[in-house]
């Protein structure tokens, strides 16, 4: 049903890493993320897997949901892994006609899916344990030099938070919309590509409308109480990092170190 | 003979995953063909959850659904044809319209069938009498009606399919007092005039009483409740007890009992007046 789809994927808890300020968060995140393409090596792809293993176990969540993150991606993991095999120096394996597998292009293949997958933890860790409205708070938060460019932080940070606010809340219309045509017999399985699109049209459409008259409610709603944008506005729950986001700043950034002495040391894994 | 009968029948949703939730905790019951069958129940008491059961839009987790006598889910493929039988119309059904005109709309069901598009227009216009649509909205918009008549071009979309078994999920929620009085007594004549089954849901109790032949009542999943509307009123402290209310005049009937006053549960005003004034009579209360 399409309440299976995990957009929204926040995993409620109270981990260590549930508990880090979301801005320290985003900010590792965003470093392991640039640390993986800096790991040119096994080596150094090890260091990081390492790190990720820890995160994971340390996040409360259920192993389980992870491996649900992966499967979203697995189709352009196996794309990639199957091209990058073709490509590659080292002696050849395997040869048919025109195709050639060498073992360079094996552990090509391997390096480029291992990164892939870690991309795809490193931020499911973030997004399963940091709430939509934390994310985009901290995202505020972080955007707000860009004033100085004159960059509507406040707006487009209250901008997410409506849109993240209301996946939920479209994809349960979506199911009543869909349920009530399937009552009067739609039939959105079966059929050619043309006949399937056209089955769409009964659900869009509706959905269309209600998208209309609930930001039509909330604009109306929101100016009821004054809503006038950033300017001069509070905030009811304050963001404060402590002791903990330090202590995690230092462990992630020893762990960047090892990748970088990994870079410096061993030879690059592409080839 | 029952229309639909449901044997030990369980849902849970979310099964394997840590938000799984019993929704509805073997349930076996039988509907009786031709019968106005009302089903109360609080918020969250597994309602809509069952009626859902009731056309294949859920699949039971266990137990069985059957349909004059057919389990529903014997040819999973076949399960369209189930719900031409068994019409469903949602809370709020009027967010499901969206064709050009309301006549298309409402052909929308009866073309699903596979009928011809005379024939579909047919059943259309018939249902738009059903429900009280006056002939000149059908070639308007279905967007440029009020509230109301959305409501029931929407009703008419599920009648036109002509459903043996017709269920209604709150259909007077959000209508004034005039909307509701007058959709309740076109679903009644429509449910008089078909002989087919009618099983409605509501929070309205007074509407239940007046419409309703039995009630079901269902409290955390479980059916608890399964008998003639006057039986089901009369245990009003019962009704209490799950969140539940008696029409106001049954509880005042009710109350006097409790006192002593010789009347029984009565379900509508002109019931409570029969009793009550032969009693104040004697009493020399009202000069007759």
């Amino acid at each position: 049903m399409v309440r299976d789809i995990t957009l929204g994927q926040y995993f409620p808890g109270n981990s260590l890493i549930h508990r880090l300020d979301p801005r320290m968060k985003i900010l590792i995140t965003f470093a392991f993320i640039v640390f993986i393409f800096v790991a040119a090596n096994f080596q150094g792809l090890a260091v990081m897997l390492l790190l990720m293993a820890s995160v994971l176990l340390l996040s409360g969540v259920p192993l389980s949901q992870y491996l649900k993150s992966l499967k979203a991606v697995l189709f352009i993991v196996a794309f990639t892994f199957v091209l990058n095999l073709f490509y590659g120096g080292g002696t050849t394996v395997w040869s048919w006609r025109f195709m050639r597998i060498t073992d360079g292009g094996i552990s090509n293949a391997v390096f480029v899916a291992v990164r892939i997958f870690s991309l795809i933890l490193f931020s499911s860790v973030l997004t399963f344990t940091t709430s939509p409205t934390q994310l985009t708070d901290a995202l505020e938060r972080l955007m707000k030099p860009l004033k100085v460019l004159h960059v509507q932080v406040h707006e487009i940070a209250m901008m997410m938070t409506i849109a993240l606010r209301f996946v939920p809340t479209l994809l349960e219309e979506t199911d009543k919309i869909m349920n009530a045509q399937k009552a009067r017999g739609a039939d959105l399985e079966s059929g050619g590509f043309m006949q399937r699109v056209k089955s769409l049209i009964p659900i869009l459409i509706p959905l269309f409308v209600s998208s209309f008259r609930r930001a039509y409610d909330l604009a109306m709603a929101m100016e009821c109480r004054c809503y006038h944008g950033g300017e001069g506005r509070t905030k009811m729950k304050q963001l404060h990092m402590s002791g903990l986001d330090a202590a995690a700043a230092v462990v992630s950034g020893l762990f960047c170190v090892g990748v970088l002495f990994c870079a410096f040391h061993f030879p690059a894994a592409l080839r | 003979m029952p229309v639909i009968e449901t044997k030990e029948l369980t849902f849970r949703y979310g099964e394997g995953t840590p938000f799984c939730k019993t929704a509805i905790d073997h349930v076996s019951i039988s509907v009786e063909q031709g019968e106005f069958l009302g089903l109360i129940g609080h918020t969250g008491s597994g309602k809509s959850t069952l009626i859902q059961q009731f056309n294949g839009l859920l699949k039971p987790t266990s137990g069985k659904v059957l349909l004059k006598g057919k389990d529903i889910w014997a040819e999973p493929r076949k399960i369209r044809d189930i719900r031409f039988q068994v019409g469903m119309v949602f809370q709020y059904p009027e967010h499901q319209l969206f064709e050009e005109t309301v006549l298309k709309d409402v052909c929308f069901g009866p073309k699903n069938m596979g009928l011809s598009e005379d024939e579909a227009q047919q059943r259309a216009r018939r249902a738009a009498r059903f429900v009280g649509l006056p002939d000149e909205l059908l070639e308007k918009s279905p967007f440029e009606l009020s509230g109301g008549e959305k409501r029931r071009a929407a009703i008419a979309g599920v009648i036109a399919m002509d459903p043996d078994v017709l269920i209604l999920d709150e259909p007077t929620a959000g209508l004034d007092p005039r909307g509701r009085e007058m959709l309740l007594s076109q679903i009644g004549a429509y449910h008089r005039e078909r002989h087919n089954t009618v099983i409605l849901v509501s929070h309205s109790m007074e509407d239940i009483a007046r419409v309703a032949d039995r009630v079901l009542v269902m409290n955390g999943g479980k059916a608890v409740m399964l008998d003639r509307t006057e039986k089901v009123f009369a245990r009003g402290r019962e009704l209490e007890s799950l969140g539940l209310r008696v029409p106001e005049v049954t509880k005042v009937l009710l109350t006097l009992r409790e006192h002593g006053c010789p009347v029984h549960a009565s379900l509508t005003v002109d019931q409570a007046v029969e009793q009550l004034l032969p009693l104040l009579k004697k009493e020399g209360a009202v000069r007759g």
